[in-house]
């Protein structure tokens, strides 16, 4: 079955065809070209697919495309789209909280939508909400104190 | 020269950073192949051992959208690193659940994976055996009764008419008269079974054999090089033909090297010429059919003196390989010439196996059969020191391997510092104070692990690199290693600025993505032996280029080349204190006076390395000249804390110590470190569960889980020494894998020493804890 | 993941009609985070599914006279950041604030976490002790379960085909209440329970009465009323401890690949303690 959706992503308006079985992510990466968000366990486990709906961090792999009709979606490629890295992004680069950089995309959403809701967070509080983002290289420290940093920025 | 360094040594930042931040790194899955792309799946055999009797893939043919199936019968060629006892699909028999029997490709991947339902294939099903030490003994069900048949390397040592893939045999002293003298003697088994690596980027591969002949393959690989090899060995197409695409990896850890799904996808194009197939593994895939670091089962005895000397080591080695160990071998290899760990003990006699097991098949995993090993080592040389009444750490530095020893295998030890090692990791965790715990029904306690580690490989891997100078006096760096995360770009690029005399910032590391037909040749991005094989090669590419813009400016000054030199990017006389930007000359060269002709001309230099001076060791006592490149050693302090309401374990501070020989870049030896300790306390309470059907149980990230960041230590606190080695380039060697080797007996020992308790088989689950104190007495 | 069709109804009577399509397999949907991972592994099989965000009064979270009434498509965040949850009805919250990670408590709903009926769900134990009523729709009309009757079996619940679930009613409880979830798994977040525990205490006249239900230790959620009974003579330690005991072997917890059936049940007796002792100290604090 097909749907046509209309919908917002990285503040464009798109509007398409979507099959109901298939998962925002898919159609991102599939219909969109926007790869940056990645597929790592398409179980809503590892995170790497996070994105934010209505500026809230989701798995794009626990969405169905369709149900995206009439929501805001962002994803990683939105943060720079001003041609300045985000201050997120930044962070993460002066701290070497990057190595493969296969999770950094779903780490980078994450971390900007909780800190839309918690601003000043503690690093236990930061701990917490990323706990849903695997990352096999760095070990997180590095992550949480870029997000400690880009806090900071942010506020 | 390490003095003057003025990239070298410094922490300069990643030179990945910003495409990985921005989203804009494209992995395999990221590339796009238009419209025409078909999908592939793979049909896994549900049995641990069974003969294929017939596969009938006519139903699944015939679903509209199916363009071919595969099988065994298309791929009757062997394939294999160091023995090859495999072949892209089985052509006869399964040895593992899991094991791909054979591939569909069609246009959809919800059609591919319709189709998989409708290929019948008949089996006769066959005993099965799960645990390495049972399936060594006599009578265990044989797994590959051609072994004496297969092809292998001159240094592996299969047993023909059992499971035994490789037998390493080491022989020094005699333990026998050594145990009389002994003071303290233990004798114990210690165990683990298979983990995964778990990359977030699970595997991928696309391949597109064009009807001309010329075939491509895309794949998230460590390994391109040897891909191409093996895969063009077994499908008997010319290397020059086989063109393997390797883009960034999100994640490799040993699990994507050698050779997994990638030489099935070729079969797969092969069906449907000339339109690319793509197949990505599921993460549930991952677990079932991609490979996993070996179990192990290991027996030790180790004696010492009322001293403390260590006298005697009788260790043997069953490491469970999995139904193919055509890379597993040189695991049981490498861990038969390290058998000892990081000590110095005259008397050895070890027996390293590798052996078949009906489960999935066992490979590369950073640590490369250390982990394994040192998982029991280092918990006996606790108990040993203990026994005695002498301090852990005191023990182990005593008996610890030092610089010019002559270590287990006959070999000297090349430059290192584990005594330094040790005490700054003791400082760092205050080794001899007891903190106090948290909270109520917590113990706290320390524990100190010590490891080592050569690259273990064939003795002559080799790497190469070009480099090219644009007319701005920026230069492209071509290497054929892989950046999986750990920053090998970056520190090729320092390598190169340092020795061309250039800034940092002028290198363009030209390698993303690694492409078999345009790169520089390089064996494989494993054996944390990029920093220092592929390193040499980057700088003799240097040198040479060096030596060239020299040359030509000497030619144009008519100087002495030895008065020059090149500082940032500018070619200096010490002698008449003139200078020649390299703007523009690297390109056009330079005109003789009144542009009477011209000197020079483009800028390429060229290089490579290849070790030439591993010897192989003796057969029946593993004896031999040298028998690794060097060694890389370091040490571990762990201080944790049990819940003793429910055995759950949290690790408060890891601080690791290694001897790097130099650190090109010390803040991403930091990053090392501090991943690898994570990665090594995750690795601690990991492990594949099987049913009694060879099926393994805990096939996702629900049920298998890895360290997530509120798991993560409070605090981890890395410390670099520097003792640097002959053959590296700035007196480097690798750190990659070693971070995490010691982990899981440091945690192990902590554990000891908070509650008295001794674990001898991973993982160290909360529920093993629990019922241990309980046992003990601890709890009620 | 096999195909199937969508559709999101605005309406009780356009979903009934498509809940029975006839020769037709549908699932109500709300927040997938079950429905997706079982339906891409094969599990679960339908020709369509019927989103119920959109129905009248499954996205709404109010006081009604009855109690808190929470619509069966509040997603698990909701509650756990809600100040009326959190008002009266804290331990609720605390249980839905555990489940999963921030992204997915961002889509599961509570009507999902009620139907896929999972025996380590994270919202039953709460709902148990809070003496929650489930509100069932379908063509016929509307009725109420009590959630000690909703679960019948793993996977199994009160729910027929053609049922909708529309949310929960939760009476207040008595004023001085306090309550707490505590959850045992292998990693400290985003990890499923291997053994929870929910206690509710609230003031009877000088004594108290207690309410414990127990997850991921039996097929369904369970009370322990002998565990109750114990804690309503006495709270002191030597009183929590038996209760602690009784409550173990209340429990018929399973052996499977996450734990074995002995850790589970001395678990079950050490959670319970830190379940009392920590809603003790939360009535001792005033919060």
């Amino acid at each position: 079955m097909l749907h046509e959706i209309t919908f917002t992503v990285n503040d464009e308006p798109v509007t398409l065809a979507v099959k109901s079985h298939h998962t925002l992510l898919r159609v991102l990466r599939e219909q969109l070209g926007l790869t940056g968000t990645k597929i790592g366990c398409e179980n809503g486990e590892c995170g790497a697919c996070t994105i934010l709906m209505d500026g809230e961090p989701v798995n794009g792999c626990m969405v169905l495309a369709v149900e995206a009709d009439g929501h805001k979606i962002e994803t990683v490629e939105n943060l720079n789209k001003s041609g300045e890295l985000h201050p997120l992004q930044k962070a993460f680069v002066e701290k070497n909280a990057i190595q493969c950089g296969f999770c950094t995309p779903g780490m980078l959403m994450m971390a900007k939508g909780y800190l839309a809701r918690n601003p000043h967070p503690a690093e236990d509080e930061v701990r917490q909400a990323i706990v849903g983002n695997l990352c096999r290289c760095t070990g997180y420290i590095r992550i949480v104190d870029a997000i400690l940093d880009a806090a900071k920025e942010v506020a | 020269m390490a003095n003057d360094c003025t990239t070298v040594g410094k922490s300069v930042p990643r030179i990945d950073a910003a495409e990985k931040v921005t989203g804009a790194v494209q992995y395999v899955d990221d590339l796009q192949f238009g419209p025409s792309l078909l999908w592939g799946k793979l049909l896994h055999s549900p049995h641990a051992h069974a003969l294929i009797k017939s596969i009938n893939a006519s139903r699944a043919l015939a679903l509209p959208g199916v363009k071919a199936v595969v099988s065994g019968k298309d791929t009757p060629k062997p394939i294999g690193l160091y023995l090859k006892d495999r072949t892209i699909f089985p052509v006869d028999r399964v040895r593992f659940v899991g094991e791909p029997v054979a591939g569909v490709v069609a246009t959809s991947e919800e059609i591919a994976e319709q189709a998989l339902s409708l290929i019948e294939v008949k089996y006769e099903l066959l005993p099965a055996v799960y645990d390495p030490y049972e399936a060594a003994q006599p009578g265990a069900p044989l797994l590959h009764p051609d072994l004496g048949k297969y092809e292998v390397v001159n240094f592996i040592f299969p047993e023909p008419g059992t499971n035994i893939s490789e037998h390493f045999k080491l022989r020094k002293g005699n333990v026998e008269a050594a145990w009389p003298q002994c003071s303290a003697i233990i004798e114990d088994i210690y165990s683990l079974p298979q983990i995964q690596h778990v990359p977030i980027e699970p595997h991928v591969a696309v391949a597109r054999w064009d009807k001309d002949g010329q075939v491509t393959l895309w794949a998230a690989s460590q390994s391109p090089f040897a891909q191409r090899d093996l895969i063009a060995q077994s499908l008997d197409i010319p290397h020059g033909n086989l063109r393997v695409i390797a883009p960034y990896v999100g994640g490799g850890f040993g699990g994507k090297a050698g050779i997994s799904i990638e030489a099935n996808v070729v079969v797969m194009a092969r069906a449907v010429k000339g339109t690319p197939v793509k197949v990505r593994m599921t993460r549930e895939e991952e677990f079932l059919n991609t490979n996993v670091r070996q179990s192990l089962f290991g027996r030790y005895k180790i004696g010492v003196d009322k001293e403390g000397n260590l006298l005697a080591m009788e260790v043997a080695y069953y490491f469970g390989g999995g139904g193919y160990n055509e890379y597993g071998t040189n695991i049981a290899r490498a861990a038969g010439y390290s058998c000892t760990g990081p000590y110095d003990c005259s008397n050895v006699k070890g027996d390293s196996h590798c052996v078949y097991t009906n489960t999935q098949i066992g490979s590369a995993m950073r640590g490369f059969g250390m982990p394994e090993i040192h998982w029991g080592l280092e918990q006996i040389m606790d108990r040993l020191a203990d026994q005695i009444g002498m301090d852990r750490v005191e023990f182990r530095k005593r008996n610890c391997v030092r610089t010019g020893d002559t270590i287990v295998t006959g070999m000297k030890m090349p430059n290192i510092d584990l005594v330094k090692c040790i005490d700054l990791v003791a400082r760092g965790i205050g080794w001899g104070k007891k903190e106090a715990a948290t909270g109520l029904n917590k113990c706290r306690g320390k524990g100190i692990a010590i490891m080592w580690k050569a690259p273990a490989m064939p003795p002559n891997p080799g790497s190469s690199a070009i480099i090219r100078f644009n007319e701005d006096a920026t230069a492209n760096v071509f290497v054929g290693g892989q950046e999986i995360g750990q920053g090998s770009f970056t520190v090729m690029a320092q390598i190169a600025a340092e020795t061309l005399g250039i800034p940092y910032e002028s290198i363009r590391m030209t390698v993303n993505p690694v492409d078999t037909r345009y790169s520089p040749y390089e064996w494989q991005t494993v054996a944390s032996r990029l920093t220092w094989s592929m390193g040499n090669a980057v700088k003799a590419a240097a040198e040479d280029a060096r030596f060239k813009i020299l040359d030509t400016v000497a030619k144009y000054w008519k100087e002495d080349i030895k008065d020059l030199d090149i500082k940032d990017g500018v070619v200096v006389s010490y002698k008449s204190e003139r200078e020649q930007p390299l703007k523009k000359m690297v390109v056009y060269g330079l005109p003789n006076e009144n542009f009477e002709g011209w000197q020079g001309g483009p800028i390429v230099g060229s290089g490579k390395f290849m070790p030439t001076y591993v010897t192989n060791l003796d057969a029946e006592t593993g004896q031999g000249t040298r028998a690794v490149v060097h060694y890389t050693v370091g040490a571990q302090a762990v201080d944790l804390e049990v819940d003793t309401e429910t055995g759950v374990i949290e690790v408060l501070k890891i601080v690791s110590a290694y001897d790097v020989g130099k650190a090109i870049n010390p803040d991403l030896v930091l990053t090392q470190i501090e991943g690898g300790a994570v990665h090594g306390m995750s690795s601690a309470f990991e492990g594949y569960i099987y049913n009694d059907k060879g099926l393994m149980i805990n096939h996702s990230l629900v049920d298998y889980k890895i360290a997530a960041s509120m798991d993560a230590p409070r605090k981890i606190q890395g410390e670099i020494v520097e003792s640097a080695v002959e053959d590296g380039p700035f007196g480097a060697r690798g750190v990659g894998e070693h971070v995490m080797v010691q982990t899981a007996p440091a945690m192990a020992n902590a554990l000891a020493d908070a509650l008295g308790i001794r674990i001898n088989r991973l993982p160290l689950s909360a529920e093993k804890v629990y019922l241990a104190m309980l046992e003990k007495g601890i709890v009620k | 993941m096999q195909p199937f069709d969508y559709y999101k109804p605005k309406d009780f009577e356009e979903a009934f009609h498509l809940m029975n399509m006839p020769g037709k397999t549908v699932y109500p949907y709300a927040g997938g985070t079950d429905f997706i991972p079982m339906s891409r592994d094969g599990f679960w099989k339908c020709d369509a599914v019927v989103d119920v965000k959109a129905l009248p009064g499954l996205r709404e979270i109010k006081e009604t006279p009855d109690g808190l009434f929470v619509g069966a498509a509040i997603r698990m965040n909701e509650i756990a950041n809600s100040d009326l949850v959190k008002s009266h009805w804290d331990v609720l919250a605390q249980g839905a604030g555990s489940v999963g990670s921030e992204q997915i408590r961002n889509r599961a709903t509570l009507g999902g976490n009620l139907c896929t009926a999972s025996p380590c769900a994270d919202t039953p134990p709460a709902l148990y002790v809070l003496n929650a009523t489930v509100i069932i729709r379908n063509a016929q009309g509307e009725r109420k379960v009590a959630i000690a009757d909703f679960f019948k079996w793993v996977r199994q619940t009160a729910v027929q085909n053609g049922d909708i679930v529309v949310g929960v009613v939760i009476p207040r409880p008595a004023a001085g209440a306090f309550g707490s979830y505590v959850k045992l798994s292998r990693r400290k977040g985003s990890d499923l329970s291997l053994v929870s525990v929910a206690a509710l205490t609230f003031p009877n006249g000088k004594a108290a009465n207690w309410r414990l239900a127990l997850g991921a230790v039996a097929p369904t959620p369970i009370r322990t009323p002998a565990a109750e009974a114990i804690l309503e003579e006495s709270s002191d330690e030597a009183h929590i401890e038996l209760a602690a005991k009784s409550a173990a072997d209340t429990s018929k917890p399973i052996s499977d690949v996450r734990a074995s059936e002995t850790y589970r049940k001395l678990m079950v007796a050490n959670m319970t303690k830190r379940a009392v002792r920590m809603t003790l100290s939360r009535r001792e604090k005033g919060g």
